[in-house]
């Protein structure tokens, strides 16, 4: 066969058309330049981590941002609002006190409310999260290293276990979506134990869980749960291998950075859902169209964009690319923010505040050297140092247990004895002192600076009142392991505090405590922490606090000295309904009350 | 020559170990992993830290826990087993996960701007060299100085104001004012008046020339809203093309060589004939298609040299392939112009299109055209400045490379053989400049891997810099180490290729065996 040179041209000329028609995008040429009716907006909020799981519960899955989008995926019985209040949602299921005593919570889910495949949340769902989160099979033992010496941890549950470990294996009730909780003793924070939204809702659906460990269905699991026997450290049992498998599953099955192919993996119970995912760049959530269940977004999508520095933020924010910031406050980013047009800066009080903490040994172990040097702490002074210059009305903290968000903060304060360490007292220090001159070092973290600033500043003023102040600053690698080694007579560092629930009284400052670092001990202190861990009214834990916060004080203990600040900003141009939160919920604490300007 | 290979890949792989052993004890080291948690009041404390220590494995010290960890990564070394064990981060992501993403951007990032940095460095070196102690010598030797002293946060951090935020605000009402355009016409008149040479009468016409042809521009530009609907349309692009098909010639056949011109104009002819029958094939691109499209291209242009014939057909396919290729990227340049107005209004972008972080608009939906333009305004400002930072290293060594050559015997010989200045710079000169620049090249690609730390940081783009950067924060040494390996393995191949690339381009270097 013998071709002419025109029809070999003509031949490849048709074999290139065929091949590039071929490789044509199957859209066509149609020009997409929005998309299907939106009605409500989107909005963009930058934050600092990455999303790296579905389940925020888990140790590794802790991330701020996975609990963030945990609270707008998940139904929860309560969440906490702005000024720390604990506010039920009745549409999605209601909790009720059955009785005193024995402690009784029933915890019910309304009928209707589904996860997004359509399957009902209920019980099962409930019972999962409470063996997960009460511990309740966990039999593991460690020694003093961490290391597991015997006995499985089934769940890693990075929350507390000890409030629902109280409880017995909870009764299902009304055709399957209620359990009830009976707790051994009373246990104070039982209003928040279970079920929250900030606490990741109602996590992870059973049917999902049970479905991927290998059982038959949800009510295997129910099963299963049903027939375990509480762990003990002591008498560790042969590991189950059915909760095993459910633990394993829950602990990393859920851990993605990208969207999975399997839906089911990321279901909703709340009012959005995960649409797409950008790993380590962003996440889009889009409206959950089932959800009735409680106060309605108005706005359609959510993107959260994941921006590490703050000055980054703040140009994205300039930029448009982003509509909601929460960055690291600094006096540059307060200044950078109110520079911009348009965006509404919110800075108010964080949870976590910085304090003094003296040693209750060596040189402090005589209570006049503490009073002396307390006295000599320029408080004041401080605050005007490191927290004015965001925030311009800001005051020394005046109790160690309560935030001035707290209702009982006020009468707590007026109670206890700071106000005569509102401005240092060198002349009552030195006579306190009466002509001793203590050696004090003080350890601190070196490459924080607002604790060098604190150091710096205390430093000069003890000094006039005739301490002698030996800088001992660690770097930040260091000092966090020398706490409560000794070797030290007092220390500057932060806690947080819980805002609700008051389970971390006891943690610094009943004797031998984890946290505390500092050899406090009173015996009527620490029996006052045991009234108050079994003491369901709020006001009369109040009341209990209020009466240890005198104690501590009187005792001469250390100064609280001022709390950390918190920032968010907002193009408030475009977007309305952003409320300032202080705890680690942050700005979405009312993202249902976002709403897009002129949408 | 194969000895030689080996005994450098054993040494490699000695070095490989030593280094990972030091790099591991440092991470673990530099600081506390815990000391978040010993800060903490929270009732659970304890048991966080015992999850954590599990988790890590802190109970082991590290020099052993060293051991565990190569004990996982050695297996990455068994082909077609694939059960590669570098370990997890602190968020329970498998490191290998996260290597292959993170390798993913960089690579996006980097790569644009190292292609970018070498042709226009080597460019810049080339032309300084010929034009030794001129104005325009001292002008880029000063700007390229500059730009490599600069910091590049804080390069990056005015690109944004300004490039970004700025550029952005204008694009809302796209007009530009006449004193604007006065300034931008006077500064293209001062640089026509630098690159210039001859009489100072000749370069002050070419200032003046230089001030007319951009204040004339700009002022077209404005009044016709170019930048709200932007595209090059048949004119310009047949006046730059017919620019470009002499400038091909210059540089490959001399436009002496008028059958090289004649094919380098018929390429630019046959793209413009070709302009509108395309377009309903580009609605529906794809990369590959454009990719066919592309080697389309090049067959074109060598077509239509080897079809003009002469004595020497290789210049005129040189020409020609040259001109097709610029032509046809027009061509797509201004189909990317006409998707840009939707891209502009699209509700994701809402009028903002230069980007300030991250590599994509979340959730944008858009055809080939429009994801093509998102990546570009989010690539647009970090390769600008990855650019202006790189450019300094290879012009100067381009520079001193081919001033070197410029004074070797063998130049002189071709001159004096009476060879043009053309084929003494381009053929003789010129590619026995390029052979220094090889292997710094080679190395550097080597080490682009490792990824920009501070510009992935200030763009939030989540390369291997910030992979890297953000465990070693956490005490994480996992990531830390896959990103080592993935490093340290790139340094010592690339090192090898540079020294094996030497020897194979200069004949006068030879592997002794």
């Amino acid at each position: 066969m013998r071709f002419g040179r025109y029809s070999k041209a003509i031949g490849v000329a048709a074999v290139a058309a065929l091949a590039l028609s071929a490789c044509a995008s199957a859209g066509g040429g149609a020009e997409s330049t929005g998309e299907a009716s939106a009605t409500g907006g989107t909005i963009s909020v930058a934050e600092v981590n990455a999303f790296s799981s579905f389940n925020s519960d888990t140790a590794a899955g802790n991330v701020d941002v996975n609990g963030k989008v945990a609270y707008m995926t998940r139904g929860g019985f309560y969440h906490i609002d702005n000024e720390l209040n604990v506010v039920r949602n009745e549409e999605f299921g209601t909790y009720e006190k059955v009785s005193d005593d024995p402690l009784v919570v029933k915890y019910t889910v309304k009928e209707g409310v589904t996860w997004s495949d359509g399957d009902p949340v209920d019980a099962g769902d409930l019972l999962l999260n409470w063996v997960a989160e009460s511990g309740y099979a966990n039999d593991a033992k460690s020694n003093e290293e961490g290391e597991v010496t015997s006995g499985t941890n089934y769940f890693d549950y990075a929350g507390d276990t000890s409030g629902l470990g109280l409880t017995e294996i909870p009764e299902i009730g009304d055709d399957g979506r209620s359990i009830t909780l009976t707790y051994s003793k009373p246990f104070a924070d039982w209003e928040i134990a279970f079920g929250g939204l900030q606490d990741g809702g109602i996590g992870m659906p059973a049917h999902v869980v049970a479905e991927k460990a290998g059982l038959a269905d949800e009510q295997a699991l129910i099963d299963l749960i049903n027939g375990l026997k509480r762990g003990d450290a002591e008498k560790p049992a042969k590991p189950n291998a059915e909760l095993k498998a459910v633990g394993d599953f829950w602990n990393t099955g859920f851990d993605s950075k990208s969207l999975p192919g399997d839906t089911s993996l990321y279901l909703s119970s709340g009012p959005f859902i995960v649409d797409s995912v950008t790993p380590d760049q962003s996440i889009t959530l889009v409206r959950n169209d089932s959800y009735n269940w409680g106060p309605k977004p108005s706005i359609d999508e959510v993107t959260i964009r994941f921006i590490g520095a703050a000055p980054d933020q703040v140009q994205a924010l300039k930029n448009g690319e982003v509509d909601i910031i929460a960055p690291q406050p600094s006096a540059d980013t307060v200044e950078l923010l109110n520079a911009i047009d348009g965006v509404t800066v919110n800075i108010d009080d964080q949870l976590s505040y910085d304090h003094l903490d003296l040693n209750y040994s060596g040189v402090f172990a005589d209570a006049d050297v503490r009073e002396a040097f307390m006295k000599s702490v320029p408080r004041q002074a401080i605050v005007d140092r490191i927290v004015k210059p965001i925030k311009e009305d800001a005051a020394p903290l005046n109790s160690q247990f309560f935030v001035p968000a707290q209702e009982a903060y006020t009468p707590s304060a007026e109670g206890n004895g700071s106000s005569a360490y509102a401005e240092p007292d060198i002349d009552g220090a030195k006579e306190l002192l009466a002509g001793k001159t203590p050696e004090v070092r003080i350890m601190y973290n070196k490459d924080n600076p607002n604790r060098a600033d604190a150091f710096s500043l205390i430093q000069e003023s003890a000094e006039k009142a005739g301490f002698k102040v030996v800088d001992g600053g660690l770097g930040a690698s260091d000092w966090g392991a020398a706490l409560g080694k000794g070797g030290y007579d007092a220390s500057i560092f932060g806690w947080i505090n819980s805002g609700v629930g008051v389970s971390g009284v006891p943690q610094i400052f009943r004797t031998g405590s984890g946290s505390n670092y500092n050899g406090f001990s009173d015996p009527k202190a620490d029996a006052l922490m045991d009234e108050l861990m079994v003491t369901i009214e709020p006001a009369e834990q109040d009341k209990l606090i209020t009466q240890i916060d005198k104690i501590v004080w009187d005792s001469f203990y250390g100064l609280p000295l001022f709390q950390a600040v918190g920032l968010d900003a907002y193009n408030s141009d475009r977007v309305e309904g952003v409320v300032y939160q202080p705890n680690q919920t942050g700005v979405f604490w009312n993202f249902w009350d976002w709403k897009v300007k002129g949408e | 020559m194969v000895t030689y290979i080996v005994r450098r890949l054993f040494t490699a792989v000695l070095i490989l170990l030593g280094a990972s052993f030091l790099v591991y004890q440092l991470t673990a080291l530099s600081g506390d992993p815990l000391a978040d948690l010993r800060e903490s009041n929270q009732p659970n404390k304890e048991q966080l830290i015992q999850q954590r220590v599990e988790l890590l494995n802190l109970d082991v010290p590290a020099p052993l826990r060293y051991f565990r960890w190569l004990g996982g990564a050695a297996q990455c070394l068994v082909p077609f087993v694939g059960s590669c064990d570098l370990g997890f981060a602190i968020n329970g992501q498998p490191v290998t996960e996260a290597l292959g993403r993170a390798m993913g951007m960089t690579i996006l990032l980097v790569t644009g701007a190292a292609i970018l940095a070498v042709v226009v460095g080597v460019c810049l070196g080339i032309v300084t060299a010929l034009r030794q102690y001129s104005t325009l010598d001292y002008g880029v030797t000063f700007m390229a100085f500059l730009f490599f002293s600069l910091p590049v946060f804080w390069v990056a951090v005015l690109l944004k104001e300004y490039a970004a935020i700025g550029f952005n605000n204008f694009l809302r009402e796209p007009h530009i004012p006449p004193a604007t355009i006065a300034v931008i016409a006077l500064v293209s008149g001062i640089l026509w008046y630098i690159c210039a040479r001859g009489t100072v009468k000749r370069r002050l016409l070419a200032a003046v020339t230089g001030f007319v042809l951009a204040a004339g521009i700009l002022w077209a530009l404005s009044v016709t809203r170019w930048f709200s609907t932007p595209g090059l349309g048949l004119a310009v692009i047949l006046i730059a093309g017919v620019a470009i098909a002499f400038g091909a010639t210059t540089l490959a056949a001399g436009l002496k060589n008028r059958r090289a011109l004649y094919s380098a104009l018929a390429a630019v002819a046959v793209g413009l004939v070709l302009y509108f029958p395309l377009q309903p094939l580009l609605a529906q691109a794809t990369t590959l298609m454009i990719a066919l499209l592309a080697i389309a291209t090049i067959l074109v242009g060598i077509g239509i040299g080897y079809l003009m014939g002469g004595y020497d057909r290789r210049q005129n396919i040189n020409a020609a392939a040259i001109t097709a290729v610029l032509v046809a990227g027009m061509v797509l340049l201004d189909r990317y112009m006409q998707a840009w107005p939707a891209y502009f209004g699209n509700s994701r972008i809402n009028g903002r299109p230069i980007a300030t972080i991250g590599s994509e608009t979340p959730n944008l939906r858009g055809d080939y055209w429009v994801q093509g333009l998102d990546t570009f305004t989010h690539l647009l400002l970090p390769t600008i400045a990855l650019l202006l930072i790189s450019l300094a290293s290879y012009s100067r060594y381009a520079r001193s490379s081919m001033l070197e050559i410029m004074n070797m015997d063998y130049i002189r010989t071709a001159r004096a053989k009476g060879l043009g200045e053309r084929t003494v710079v381009m053929r003789h000169a010129f590619r026995n400049a390029l052979i220094p620049i090889a292997t710094i090249v080679a190395f550097d690609i080597g080490g682009l891997i490792g990824g920009a730390v501070i510009t992935e940081r200030v763009f939030a783009f989540a390369g291997m810099g910030q992979l890297f950067i953000e465990a070693l924060v956490r005490v994480d040494p996992n990531p830390v180490m896959g990103v080592f390996l993935v490093t340290g393995i790139m340094a010592l191949v690339f090192n090898l290729i540079a020294d094996l690339l030497y020897s194979a381009l200069d004949p006068r270097v030879r592997v002794k065996v």
